[in-house]
């Protein structure tokens, strides 16, 4: 079975070709183990979604992806870039992967279109108006163009996240992470943001999503990686995961869940 | 009209009006103050102690007091020993001062209302802007008014009435700059500053620091120490908040050593033993220049204090998404995280400003001729000696700080609302 896990882990789905590469990655929060040896490769336009019990390492894995989180052990190769404590390589990086977080985490003193063309201004040193054009894009993308002077508090949570994922895109990255980004939602806002996700999926972006909706990854997702305790411990489709499943825990959670 | 206007349309049905809420004044009466026994009670107690403290205090202001001491040493007050024959130096300076922080304040008032453009309101007509005006200064046009009607000849009035003339045109020129311009409307006023300071000292017959006094020397100690005390200050949270170990342990050493010390104690340090420390040869910088050092020194160390409480109510997650964006680590401080921090700490920065105004009276002690320093000197002078006025002198003095600080705190609170501090 292992050698099974190993092969579905390491080979990457979409395309086949690798974009990101996490081998043998290990981090520490103080004594607690949070990552115990992560081996993933995610290929090029896959969509893959990373589910488990709370504290189980799946934030934690997808923010050492941008480093937002430092691994102590391991290698994390993005798009081609290894991620060491060179701070260019940071940057290249974080250049190339958006990031959607639980708490929207938008700008509350900028107004919406300012949120959502800050880093094209300040990053990509692009002039104001060809950055507005893009924003105005971005938020025709995710069906809020007539929030733009709005500032965040005057939003609902759904708008908000949806927000966050216009600004995410407005870098134009060709990755996005995806740390539960419903869980702080009331339900009826949630289907307006998975239905953006699922809409990103379809245009063939490379997405990691951490999530709870079972109904999302069933649909969406090419593979479906299951964690706990800061270990990968099955690795699959949709369809094998979700009637097929081999490892005990994961029958467990399941059983828990659904 | 689409099928789904249609269906969100009311079918005439109007839309329930709110309860109002709207009392009459005789209602509003009934309802705050006369709503039971006991609070009529109070009412009429508190009505009758307030009403006999003011009747009492117009008698005196009006009436018993002799304004006199206050109207022969007005200009003692104002600018303590300042050259008569220079005193044209200060109203230049005051001129320079409007006109540029009346260009700054048009230009940046008229970008806020490109960047709000489609729900800014247009601008009321002219006469509704002066009383605006007046409501918003109103402290501060009553303590001009006062000092003003002390008086003797036309000449302050007509320049004040220039100046306030001066700054409103230099307001509407501000609105009309282009655009590439008002982007760096915000030098203007350092500009400003630096241009009148080099109006009252430079060339033949200038008037150095250490012969300043009066109100001229408060609001001069004031802003220098504000205007070096905050980018000092900033600096120094941020080091206490730096990842690299010296930084922080010098940061917070410093910080906790000038919050240690009284600011008297500084003065003193600053006024008579720092000149022990130069050589003979070497002359010590000037007395007022020393006391704008201790007092910054130690303003700087509490605005970090200050700052550093805004920096921590800045959710981590703030630092998160700016660096995912790619921001470099001065950008996610300049660009998300001391807007925040900044906006969020106003009430309490402006308090420590109005404090120090307020302490600039301790320039007494190293022998400025401060505004408390003057009431002393003006109440032993011979035509006022032994006949107890100087609590009239005080008294004006204390209209004079009063305007002074409640402007200062009325300009924030207006600040506070516009930057929407609280929401959110």
């Amino acid at each position: 079975m292992t050698d099974d896990l190993t092969t579905l882990a390491t080979h990457a789905g979409g395309t086949g070709e690798p974009i990101i590469e996490c081998a043998g990655v290990e981090k520490w929060f103080g004594r607690f183990q949070a990552l115990k040896g992560i081996d993933l490769t995610v290929g090029r336009q896959e969509v893959v979604v990373v589910i488990g019990p709370s504290g189980s390492g799946k934030s934690t894995l997808i923010r050492c992806i941008n480093r937002l989180e430092e691994h102590d052990r391991g290698r994390i190769v993005v798009d081609g870039t290894e991620l060491t404590n060179d701070v260019r390589k940071i940057a290249e990086v974080r250049r190339e992967v958006g990031m959607v977080f639980q708490q929207f985490n938008l700008f509350p003193h900028l107004t919406v279109l300012d949120n959502v063309t800050l880093g094209l201004r300040k990053v990509r040193r692009w002039p104001r108006a060809k950055a507005v054009e893009v924003a105005r894009e971005m938020l025709e993308r995710v069906k809020i163009p007539e929030q733009a002077h709005k500032y965040p508090g005057q939003l609902s949570g759904g708008q908000q996240q949806r927000v966050a994922i216009a600004r995410a895109l407005a870098m134009q990255p060709k990755i996005m992470l995806f740390d539960e980004p419903t869980s702080a939602l009331d339900p009826e806002m949630i289907a307006e943001v998975l239905d953006v996700m699922r809409e990103l999926a379809r245009s063939g972006m490379t997405m990691i999503v951490v999530t709870h909706e079972m109904g999302f990854a069933r649909e969406v997702a090419d593979r479906v990686v299951f964690m706990a305790d800061g270990e990968i411990v099955e690795v699959g489709t949709p369809e094998h995961f979700f009637h097929d499943p081999v490892e005990e825990r994961t029958k467990l959670f399941l059983r828990q869940i659904l | 009209m689409t099928a789904a206007d249609v269906l969100t349309e009311p079918i005439g049905v109007p839309e329930p009006e709110p309860p109002s809420r709207d009392l009459t004044p005789r209602q509003w009466v009934r309802a705050n103050l006369f709503s039971s026994p006991f609070n009529s009670a109070l009412t009429v107690v508190i009505g009758l102690g307030a009403a006999y403290v003011l009747v009492r205090l117009a008698r005196w202001a009006f009436v018993t007091a002799d304004w006199a001491i206050v109207r022969v040493n007005l200009r003692l007050f104002m600018v303590g020993f300042f050259p008569v024959d220079q005193l044209w130096r200060l109203w230049a300076a005051l001129y320079v001062l409007v006109v540029t922080s009346g260009l700054a304040a048009g230009a940046l008032a008229e970008a806020a209302r490109r960047v709000a453009d489609g729900d800014a309101e247009p601008r009321p007509a002219l006469p509704r802007r002066v009383l605006a005006a007046l409501r918003r200064f109103w402290p501060a046009v009553v303590c001009v008014g006062v000092i003003l009607s002390f008086t003797r000849t036309p000449g302050p009035t007509v320049g004040t009435v220039g100046l306030v003339a001066a700054g409103a045109l230099a307001g509407a020129a501000g609105r009309r700059l282009p655009r590439r311009l008002q982007r760096w409307a915000w030098v203007l006023p350092i500009v400003g500053l630096i241009g009148a300071l080099q109006v009252i000292v430079a060339g033949e017959g200038g008037v150095g620091w250490d012969r300043w006094g009066g109100l001229h020397l408060a609001v001069a100690a004031t802003i220098a120490g504000t205007a070096l005390a905050f980018p000092l200050g900033l600096l120094l949270a941020l080091g206490r908040r730096s990842s690299l170990p010296a930084l922080r342990l010098v940061s917070i050493v410093y910080i906790e050593a000038f919050r240690a010390v009284p600011l008297v104690t500084l003065l003193f340090l600053g006024g008579y033993m720092v000149g022990y420390l130069f050589p003979n040869t070497v002359d010590p910088p000037s007395f007022l220049v020393r006391a704008v050092i201790a007092v910054t020194l130690f303003e700087a160390a509490y605005i970090a204090e200050i700052v550093r409480g805004g920096l921590q109510a800045v959710p981590r997650g703030q630092y998160e998404a700016a660096q995912a964006l790619g921001l470099s680590p001065v950008g996610v401080m300049r660009l998300v995280v001391l807007p925040q921090a900044l906006r969020a700490v106003i009430p309490a920065m402006v308090g420590q400003f109005i404090s120090l105004f307020k302490d600039t009276s301790l320039l007494t002690i190293i022998g400025f001729l401060e505004l408390i320093e003057v009431t002393r000197i003006v109440a032993q002078q011979d035509a006022f000696r032994g006949q107890g006025l100087r609590p009239i002198a005080l008294a004006f003095v204390g209209l004079v700080y009063w305007a002074g600080c409640s402007t200062m705190s009325r300009e924030s609170r207006r600040l506070e609302r516009r930057l929407g501090v609280g929401e959110r």
